[in-house]
């Protein structure tokens, strides 16, 4: 085999480069230079109107305007992430349980009519995120079918504004038990220009709504990949746990989750990188309004770029997420490869 | 449309509104006498189309079919009398368009310029000045000449203009036994007195392009005049986000979602609301979508220091990049000569540029003459590069305060600081 | 209409690609062994209850949207939920007529085809090179592109505008599909597809002088089928569906809008459009080309994603 593999290898070298070389000169215009153009422009005042050639050096201080400096900048990105952790503290959990609990049930063997269950859930999945949120729109209008439903069911005649609605969830609960407005030590304190108050808002109404939507998506996705996982697990596994006469609650607990193990860590790594880069829903539903409770980083990106001329902070917008994620990818990687070795 | 800051959505959902577009700008407060600069009038008529005809291309957005067929008649008339082709280029997300067609190097021959951009255009140097290249541009209102005019120079003639006025329900006013409101006082009596039920007296949009009006009649405005120093920390500010604070917090006045719409006009189209603020392009949108209301127009209440209200307007402006200047100034004078402003409005009622015009237009809408008194004391909706952020803060707070979630005293202060932040710095 | 992936196994090959263990499953009820009878009903109606529950959360949205679509205007002000329009009509639709539709219709069957051949091409190539050929730098090449795996679209939006308008790429067709069509995650995926395919018969054809362009297309490719269609099926899907690329390609050239960004700009510059039957049924519209290809290719669709699902 050696030999053989001798004989071809000039061959091989000139083929291999030969038949990479067209995905890699893709990726060399299309992904790395680009990278390295963002990274540049971070640097400047870049306007977007003007050649970027004249845009002037500006060193830190798009970096400072968002981190450091007191400003409208700094409040707005810190809102974007603000906004963005609840995102994602919700999100991730919910889509994560909810699939895997649906994937448990769908591989039930007993039940007939899997294959049509697993269609019906991941049809969202594959539909166009814009159509989508129109679909919501809809829904979760004043007069809407969400409003109506509610109000079959519960009593009194629901009206709420959903999807222009900046009341954050958590003051709201907080009101409930009569906490209306910030205590002293909160109210007092501010980290980058937000107070502990307003850090601890919760979504508000409207951004919750575009996390029900956003759940209500990805569901599918992950039960597939959950489904790939259990369809994994070799059947005698469970067998010999029968025969052992464990529970079914045992089993699951101590046979089926720590298997699971691998696929699990990978839907929560892949809910927190995509949770992270939430866009196109925003961009439909509300542009980052009522009062800034959906801006995120993503829409701020597309934001000070697009609408506000302002290429040098968009930028270092985008790389300072950019850094953002490629931690959660590094932390992700650290975790599943032991699992796949 | 307007006020295509689409960060602001909410802002352009009353503006974009529906209908028209217009857009935003006139000078601030400044009369629109004129006079002293028909000595402009001699300016030497540039724009001899090129003895070979070119392609033209005008970038734009639409507002509405209407407003379309008007434009598309008036191109039509000249690709008839000139060598030239012009293809009318109506783009969504109008700002991204715009900056991908500058930055690329080869950008359209003229293209539409909201007041409120002007500034960034020029400071990125992007813009042929007008001054020269445009005929009797002294006829414009001066006003209008100064909202297109930064760092002293004019740079684009005003393609027209629109103020905003109140739009009021004559039925519902009969029904009731009112009359259109004049002063504060009688307007939140009318909103009190006509809400009821699922209807709300007032429907606004809680935007500074709306809500600035009442800044204007307290006697109030976010900066000076010059957009060098903050001006939001004042009483009169104050009462004005006050009183409209009560509206809202009494139910009298409604944001257009809470009343199921898309904007205000729609909310008052479908008699959600028996009156509201809206500007010239609510008349195509009544006429098209809502044939069955009987609505008037009158000018907006006065608040405690007078009248007073905004002028949105776009101008035409020719790139610097231009391949065609010639042929691009010779399109714009076209556009903006009296026969075809005459033409234009009088098929879509938004208002000319020349004050020339003024009587040509109240003849052809005698109805929609409050728009045009507005035009005296109507303030331009445009800052300076960069405060954009400012006004997006200020946008957040009079949402909060429509809301009822965020009191007028920090709303204040935040956009100061904001507002400080920008220009001091 | 649904194939349940028991019962269908996909090639060998494809199955290893979607993590799945070969399907030796008999259809088994030891997990049932020894439970009375009652339980075993009320097992079953639980699950029922509950995969229905779910079904009905996924479903009853598009028929609402369907069913609105047929409505006038009025009737989804006044009765959005029931499912039978009261007076139908083709009001919407006949107004989509009115609409640009059909041209980003047509401009977004050129983009999906262009994207997803241009993926095919340059993935299956390079992930033949990764998988099977042994040259110098190839380590090298393939930690770029799990490298570049990780690089969020969002952050790439600007830079690819910038890049796209250095090189004149703007509002041209190009500047919509080149972009897209470099996609590390399909030279992953079709490396990871060649790595499961046996040597032997590769090294038999080299051997008998086939050169490696020959071994690759006449040997490899036939026997990668499956994970072809997978990448075909994925990236059908994520082109005819995405967003945000075309909306900042095309910018300024109405022409060249495709279907989500025109989608988008259906609801008027500020979203002031709620003409809720139009906007819904040109959402369906723009679902039934995934659908019929989703529902006939359903298999790949489920191995592609598994497949994501352990790449790691």
């Amino acid at each position: 085999m050696n030999s053989l593999r001798a004989r071809f290898s000039t061959n091989e070298t000139l083929a291999g480069w030969t038949f990479a070389l067209p995905a890699l000169i893709g990726i060399a215009v299309f992904l790395i230079l680009p990278i390295a153009f963002t990274f540049w422009i971070s640097f400047t005042d870049w306007n977007g109107l003007s050649p970027p050639e004249q845009a002037e050096y500006v060193g830190m201080q798009n970096y400072r305007d968002l981190l450091t400096d007191p400003g409208v900048q700094r409040i707005d990105f810190a809102t974007g992430i603000r906004n963005n952790l609840y995102y994602v503290l919700g999100v991730v959990p919910a889509q994560t349980t909810i699939a895997f609990a649906l994937a448990v049930i769908v591989n039930q063997k007993f039940l007939r009519g899997r294959g049509f269950f697993r269609t019906a859930y991941y049809f969202p999945s594959i539909t166009s995120s814009i159509a989508i949120s129109i679909v919501f729109l809809f829904l979760f209008q004043r007069s809407g079918v969400i409003n109506r439903l509610i109000s079959v069911l519960l009593p009194g005649d629901v009206r709420l504004n959903w999807l222009d609605n900046a009341d954050g969830i958590i003051h709201n609960i907080l009101g409930w038990v009569g906490v209306d407005s910030a205590p002293a030590a909160l109210a007092d304190n501010d980290f980058m220009g937000l107070s502990l108050w307003q850090w601890l808002s919760g979504p508000s109404v409207t951004l919750f709504s575009i996390m029900i939507l956003v759940t209500w998506t990805t569901i599918g996705t992950m039960m597939l990949i959950f489904l790939a996982g259990l369809q994994n697990i070799p059947p005698d596994v469970e067998e010999a746990g029968v025969v052992d006469g464990t529970s079914a609650l045992q089993r699951f607990w101590y046979i089926t989750v720590p298997l699971m193990k691998s696929p699990l860590f990978f839907v929560l790594t892949i809910g927190l990188i995509s949770t992270w880069q939430v866009f196109d829903q925003i961009f439909v539903i509300s542009s980052g309004g009522p009062q800034k409770t959906t801006l995120t980083p993503a829409f701020l990106v597309y934001r000070e770029g697009f609408r506000n001329f302002s290429m040098g902070r968009a930028t270092a917008i985008a790389f300072l997420l950019f850094l953002l994620i490629i931690v959660l990818t590094i932390i992700q990687r650290r975790i599943i490869k032991p699992e796949r070795a | 449309m307007q006020i295509r800051t689409p960060q602001r959505r909410r802002a352009r959902i009353a503006a974009l509104a529906g209908s028209i577009a217009l857009l935003a700008a006139a000078c601030g407060g400044s009369d629109f006498d004129d006079g002293d600069d028909a000595a402009d009038d001699g300016a030497e008529p540039t724009g001899e189309a090129p003895a070979e005809g070119v392609e033209l291309t005008l970038m734009g957005w639409s507002s509405s079919p209407a407003e379309d067929d008007a434009l598309n008649a008036i191109i039509s008339s000249y690709n008839e009398q000139s060598e030239n082709t012009v293809q009318f280029n109506p783009v969504p997300e109008y700002d991204t368009a715009l900056q991908a067609a500058l930055a690329g190097g080869t950008p359209p021959d003229v293209i539409y310029i909201d007041s409120n951009r002007l500034p960034d255009l020029v400071e990125a140097g992007a813009l042929a000045p007008a001054e020269g290249n445009v005929e009797d541009d002294g006829d414009f209102y001066e006003s209008l000449r100064n909202t297109f005019t930064y760092d002293g120079t004019f740079w684009c003639p005003p393609k027209d203009f629109s103020t905003l006025a109140l739009v009021y329900n004559v039925d519902m006013f009969e029904e009731a036994g009112l009359e259109p409101p004049t002063t504060w006082e009688d307007l939140a009596a009318a909103a009190e007195a006509l809400t009821d039920g699922d209807r709300v007296g007032l429907a606004i949009a809680p935007e500074y392009p709306r809500w600035g009006v009442f800044m204007f009649q307290a006697g109030g405005a976010v900066t000076n005049e010059d957009v060098t120093e903050m001006a939001i920390d004042s009483d009169a500010n104050r009462e004005a986000l006050g009183y409209l604070e009560e509206l809202y917090a009494n139910g009298y006045a409604a944001t257009p979602t809470d009343l199921d719409a898309g904007w205000a006009g729609e909310a008052f189209g479908q008699q959600r609301a028996a009156m509201t603020i809206e500007g010239n392009w609510i008349v195509g949108a009544m006429n098209n979508d809502f044939p069955d209301v009987n609505w008037a127009v009158a000018e907006l209440p006065a608040g405690p220091a007078g009248q007073g209200t905004f002028v949105f307007t776009v101008c035409y402006g020719v790139p610097s990049a231009s391949q065609n200047p010639e042929a691009a100034w010779d399109l714009v004078n076209y556009l903006v000569s009296p026969d075809s402003l005459i033409e234009f409005t009088g098929q879509f009622p938004v208002m000319p540029g020349r004050e020339s015009l003024a009587g040509d237009w109240t003849d052809a809408h005698p109805e929609l003459g409050p728009f045009l008194s507005g035009a005296d004391y109507a303030r331009p909706f445009q800052f300076v590069p960069g405060f954009q952020a400012v006004v997006d803060t200020l946008n957040d707070g009079i949402q909060g305060i429509a809301a009822g979630n965020r009191d007028v005293d920090e709303v204040i202060r935040q956009v100061d600081e904001a507002g400080q932040a920008e220009l001091g710095g | 209409m649904t194939v349940p992936m028991q019962q269908t196994p996909g090639p060998d090959a494809a199955r290893r690609v979607a993590g799945l263990a070969p399907d030796t499953r008999t259809p088994t009820r030891a997990d049932e062994r020894g439970q009375p009878g009652w339980y075993r009903i009320g097992k079953r109606l639980l699950g029922y209850a509950v995969l229905v529950f779910f079904a009905a959360m996924f479903i009853l949205p598009f028929a609402m949207a369907l069913a609105n679509s047929f409505k006038s205007r009025a009737e989804v002000a006044a009765s959005p939920l029931t499912l039978i329009p009261d007076e139908p009509t083709l009001r919407a639709y006949e107004a989509m007529t009115q609409t640009a539709i059909p041209r980003w219709t047509l401009n977004s069957i050129i983009v999906t085809i262009m994207v997803t051949l241009g993926r095919l091409f340059l993935d299956s190539l390079a992930g033949y090179a990764l998988s099977r050929l042994d040259f110098p730098g190839r380590r090298a090449i393939f930690a770029l592109v799990v490298g570049v795996l990780a690089i969020p679209p969002i952050v790439l939006a600007i830079p690819r505008y910038l890049i796209l308008g250095q090189l004149g790429m703007l509002d041209t067709y190009g500047g919509l599909i080149l972009p897209l069509a470099v996609d590390a995650f399909g030279i992953f995926l079709m490396k990871t597809f060649f790595d499961s395919i046996p040597r032997e018969m590769e090294e038999a054809a080299r051997i008998d002088g086939a050169s490696i362009f020959q071994t690759y297309w006449r040997i490899i490719l036939p026997l990668a089928a499956p994970g072809l269609i997978a990448l075909t099926i994925l990236s059908f899907q994520a082109s005819w569906n995405e967003f945000l690329h075309p909306l900042i390609a095309a910018p300024s050239n109405p022409d060249l809008r495709t279907l989500p960004v025109g989608l988008a700009t259906l609801r008027g510059f500020g979203g002031e459009n709620l003409d809720f039957p139009l906007l819904l049924g040109a959402s369906l519209l723009i679902t039934i080309p995934v659908a019929i290809i989703f529902f006939t290719f359903q298999r790949y669709f489920v191995q592609g994603v598994a497949a994501s699902g352990v790449k790691g």
